[in-house]
């Protein structure tokens, strides 16, 4: 792991058209297997797709259709068998700069507090003074509303504090693009809504791109201006929705209600093709 | 009411919640009286066996000599501890025991876990390892008095390879068992392999290390009592051996008393270590 974080330009690559915005993401048919018993079984086809600045795009798709390659291959986990992934128009070893990574699990370390878990990142990079580290860090956790819980070890914490710890976490050294895997499928519904508020209107805020891989369609429909709808394994894209719903989503509760919003979910339901037993 | 309460719920009332007074001393009453209940069982179970054993060893001699009897083996605790027997031997093998603990343990756990830094080190050495471990240290007793000496040296040699296998195992196994997300998600913060092995693997393995050094507490004062059994001028195992030799069963057990004794101090420092060095675990 020597390249860690280490943008590298590759070639041709960055010859990026003059004056014209770069996207954030670009993905450009990449594919992605497994060996099982000496055999590849294909996860990702092909996929391209392209995350602009400011947008929230959400990627649905039946169970098992290879969502978490996909993003573990987006952040530099794995490395994809073909195709390109470009990060602000270079290709990129290892892992990406000023990408947010969040799972459903909060992998918060239970040796430390929430503070010095939301620190984590800043501590890694070395990249403020502790001091000012503690500032910016204490200063997220009470914008994600954990004022006066800053020195709380995880275990006291609830499941859905918990994951707002790890949301500061994430959000705390203000990286360009967050990639989300189901970061609130393990939360109930209430705290799930309070939290996918937060998370939008932060992403916003900052003018931030969000890619959300969720099995959720309605979540996928209320956050997102897009939302993209996976095949099958081998995983290719099947269909596309641009999300009208307008970008200032205060009201999530009465947004859920709205006839448009059923409709989106309609149709993507009925794009995953689940066979009911 | 506990403290998991929603953030969204903590934000309205701003600060962390307080937990009434009263729910909390009764819950804490009732913690203390669970806890007085097990002791007192204890504390019965042990008190029916001496009496039990004091009753059949009373009135039959040939019982006496063979089982001893609580009050004799008292007695013997008295006299080593009146004329100092009882504290030099003490000393002489809970500072043996102590020193194998700390050479084989601190040796044992930074193999340990430098074996996470490889796979193909520890692929390589994994055999050699169950090899080692495999060795019952009893048998390399006498070599290792031919080695070493007679004196506190041997001992501590003898401790130190009790200990230092289990120990090196169990840190391994810690080291192995950190959630493979967890690591991906320090890769993604960017950090480097040993920060991953500093902020992460170390702390996280040290559950297993605690169980370790729990495990060999015991295994360091077998060591050194067999290698006060082999060759040993003083010492529990010293006492042992002498009284046992003498047919002086009695002392025997007056000897064991004060070994099961300081493995039991020594137990217990090291549950207050774990407990300082992991505050996080006490919630």
């Amino acid at each position: 792991m020597t390249d860690v974080g280490n943008a590298k330009t590759a070639g041709a690559a960055s010859a990026v058209a003059g004056g014209a915005v770069v996207p954030p993401l670009v993905v450009e048919h990449v594919s992605k297997g497994y060996e099982v018993n000496g055999e590849i079984v294909p996860v990702i086809g092909d996929l391209s797709l392209t995350l602009r600045e400011g947008e929230i795009v959400s990627i649905v798709g039946p169970s098992g259709c290879g969502k978490t390659t996909l993003l573990n291959t987006l952040c530099g986990l794995l490395s994809p068998d073909s195709g390109r992934i470009r990060w602000h128009g270079r290709e990129v070893t290892g892992q990406p700069q000023n990408v947010g990574y969040m799972l459903q699990k909060d992998l918060l370390l239970p040796w430390r507090t929430a503070l010095d878990n939301a620190m984590l990142g800043l501590e890694i990079r070395g990249v403020a003074a502790a001091a000012e580290a503690e500032d910016r860090s204490r200063a997220m956790l009470d914008q994600l509303g954990l004022h006066g819980f800053a020195d709380h070890y995880p275990s006291t914490l609830s499941g859905g504090m918990r994951q707002r710890v790890a949301l500061a976490r994430t959000l705390v050294h203000e990286p360009d693009v967050l990639l989300l895997d189901e970061p609130f499928a393990a939360l109930d519904f209430q705290s799930k809504l309070l939290i996918e508020n937060d998370t939008a209107s932060l992403v916003r805020q900052g003018r931030r791109s969000l890619l959300l891989i969720t099995h959720d369609i309605e979540e996928a429909v209320s956050l997102a201006d897009r939302v993209i709808v996976l095949s099958k394994r081998p995983t290719r894209i099947k269909a596309v929705y641009d999300i009208a719903l307008g970008a200032e989503r205060t009201d999530m509760i009465g947004l859920r209600q709205s006839p448009e919003f059923s409709h989106y979910v309609r149709r993507i339901w009925a794009d995953l093709d689940v066979v009911l037993q | 009411m506990t403290a998991e309460v929603d953030a969204g719920m903590a934000r309205s009332t701003g600060a962390s919640t307080p937990i009434p007074d009263t729910a909390a001393r009764r819950r804490r009453w009732k913690r203390l009286r669970a806890t007085a209940l097990v002791l007192a069982t204890q504390v019965a179970i042990l008190i029916a066996f001496l009496v039990f054993w004091g009753h059949m060893t009373s009135r039959n001699s040939a019982a006496a000599f063979m089982f001893g009897s609580p009050s004799a083996i008292g007695g013997f605790l008295l006299q080593m501890a009146r004329d100092g027997s009882l504290w030099r031997d003490l000393y002489v093998t809970g500072s043996e025991t102590l020193l194998g603990f700390f050479v084989g343990n601190l040796v044992g756990t930074v193999i340990g876990l430098s074996l996470w830094y490889s796979r193909f080190v520890s692929r390589v050495v994994e055999p050699f390892v169950i090899a080692i471990g495999s060795i019952p240290i009893i048998a390399l007793a006498p070599i290792i008095i031919i080695w070493f000496g007679t004196g506190l040296i041997s001992k501590v040699a003898m401790s130190t390879l009790s200990v230092v296998i289990v120990a090196l195992v169990t840190s391994y196994k810690g080291a192995l068992g950190v959630d493979p997300d967890q690591i991906n998600l320090m890769r993604t913060l960017g950090a480097s392999k040993f920060q991953v092995f500093r902020k992460l693997v170390v702390p996280a393995s040290l559950t297993d290390i605690f169980a370790g050094l729990k495990l060999t507490v015991g295994f360091a004062l077998i060591g050194a009592i067999v290698g006060e059994f082999m060759s040993s001028s003083e010492g529990l195992g010293h006492a042992i051996f002498k009284a046992g030799s003498l047919y002086i069963i009695p002392k025997v057990f007056a000897a064991l008393v004060a070994t099961i004794a300081l493995a039991l101090i020594l137990t217990f420092i090291v549950g207050k270590i774990e407990r300082l060095l992991m505050p996080w675990r006490r919630l």
